[in-house]
């Protein structure tokens, strides 16, 4: 009971948030050719800003302007209707808003929640990699086109040096990773056997989250019948 | 002058012949092990469902966040209003990697992970996706076991990283016109999704395949080479 009493800001249930953020982009989708999933995705941003991390909430601000603008004048030159252009900032602001609530929940966070489930464990860890890997790909990815360079090879789009000079050595990495990866894995006491285990810190779900979600099926409720 | 040189002929064979016999008998032993040996892996790889071992887990994962980093893009594309244009943009990634996946990986349930994972990051970025992926995979493995019988041949996994994207065509076609029945706007959705074109939608259909296949066909070969290399074990 004092657990679900307690509020920390930024700290929403990792499972609720997921389910949220479905909600929200599922309902933009299916309204996003009414002007009302306009109000709805705006009055759900405004709400973000009391749960989430304004930073994250900013964050897709930024990336709403940057792409809902460029989406709207795509739409608009080659549609000249400004309210078919309307709808499609609608969608891309759906996967934006949506976007939010997952966004601030950390990978590590997801883990602790899943594995408290008792989901299988490997689908947890595989889960996990994916959600942690992408600075490590991104990482590598430069590290091979320097290689290439080194080597003379600029262009990318050449299909031979494509396969050649990027594809093999870059999978070649990535086996290389996996093997070590998966060790590291095992050594540190995570492994597909053993059943039981330890999660020394749980996530609990708190008056705030049950606050967050039935905000969020008021405002679909209102835009729904209004 | 022959006389010695046939004998040492003769002292040769001889001692080839005891080097022979012994080298024989060391092969012998050498072939009972294997036989021994063989006899555990073909119990292992006799068997077409296969426990999964982390390091399976891990590569899987590690091709599916590849997978997504590639196409990071999906969000952008699927809001223009061409048939088959997500497959088409995504197909050589979403067919290369999970053949490299699958042939790693032989067992079955790999494109079935793959797809789960790099399922939960795409619910958020193409929901609709992400549950037609799912499902293809699911058809997908089905296929392969029925007609190769697992992930043996290099065939089944390019037959399978081919079918995988170009099946989300028709089951788009199918999610279109049951998710906008709640609004009303089933119509305008599929005729939207298809376009007012039946020629262009069966040309995109026809150049998704053929792209698919090539990449299924580029990760088959990425891989054999690797194997080739060692890089990656047989």
């Amino acid at each position: 009971m004092r657990n679900f009493l307690t509020y920390k800001y930024n700290n929403l249930y990792p499972l609720l948030a997921i389910l949220t953020g479905l909600t929200i982009v599922i309902f933009g989708l299916v309204y996003a050719q009414h002007y009302e999933c306009t109000y709805f995705l705006v009055a759900v941003y405004l709400l973000s800003f009391l749960f989430i991390n304004y930073k994250t909430c900013l964050k897709g601000l930024i990336f709403l302007a940057i792409f809902g603008s460029f989406f709207f004048l795509f739409t608009y030159l080659s549609s000249s209707s400004i309210d078919q252009s309307v709808f499609m900032v609608n969608r891309i602001a759906s996967f934006t808003v949506g976007m939010l609530p997952g966004m601030s929940v950390g990978a590590e966070r997801l883990t602790r929640n899943l594995s408290q489930i008792r989901m299988p464990r490997g689908m947890v860890i595989g889960l996990l990699i994916v959600f942690s890997f992408m600075p490590t790909l991104t990482e590598e990815i430069k590290r091979i086109k320097e290689a290439m360079k080194t080597r003379g090879s600029y262009n990318i789009l050449n299909p031979k040096v494509l396969y050649r000079a990027f594809l093999i050595p870059f999978i070649t990495r990535i086996v290389d990773i996996s093997d070590t990866l998966s060790l590291s894995i095992e050594t540190r006491g995570f492994d597909l056997k053993s059943k039981n285990y330890t999660i020394y810190r749980k996530e609990y779900l708190t008056i705030y989250d049950v606050l967050f979600l039935l905000a969020i099926i008021a405002i679909i409720v209102l835009v729904t019948v209004l | 002058m022959s006389e010695n040189n046939n004998k040492i002929d003769e002292l040769i064979d001889k001692l080839s012949s005891i080097e022979n016999e012994e080298t024989d008998t060391k092969a012998g032993k050498i072939v009972e092990n294997c036989e021994v040996i063989d006899k555990e892996s073909s119990q292992n790889k006799e068997k077409i469902f296969q426990k999964y071992k982390i390091k399976d887990v891990v590569f899987l994962a590690i091709i599916s966040a590849i997978m997504l980093l590639t196409g990071a893009f999906m969000p952008l594309v699927s809001n223009i209003p061409i048939f088959g244009i997500i497959e088409l943009c995504l197909g050589v990634q979403f067919s290369l990697f999970p053949a490299i996946g699958m042939m790693k990986v032989r067992k079955p349930g790999a494109l079935l992970f793959m797809s789960f994972f790099s399922g939960i990051v795409l619910i958020f970025m193409n929901t609709i996706m992400c549950f037609c992926l799912l499902l293809c995979a699911l058809i997908c493995e089905a296929l392969t076991l029925l007609i190769f019988r697992g992930y043996k041949s290099d065939w089944a996994s390019f037959f399978a990283a081919t079918l995988y994207m170009p099946l989300t065509l028709p089951f788009l076609y199918l999610w279109y016109k049951f998710f906008y029945s709640f609004t009303g706007e089933e119509g305008e959705a599929v005729s939207a999704f298809i376009g007012s074109d039946v020629g262009t939608a069966i040309g995109m259909s026809v150049a998704v395949i053929a792209v698919c296949a090539l990449g299924a066909f580029i990760g088959i070969i990425v891989t054999r080479e690797l194997k080739k290399a060692g890089v990656i074990k047989k």
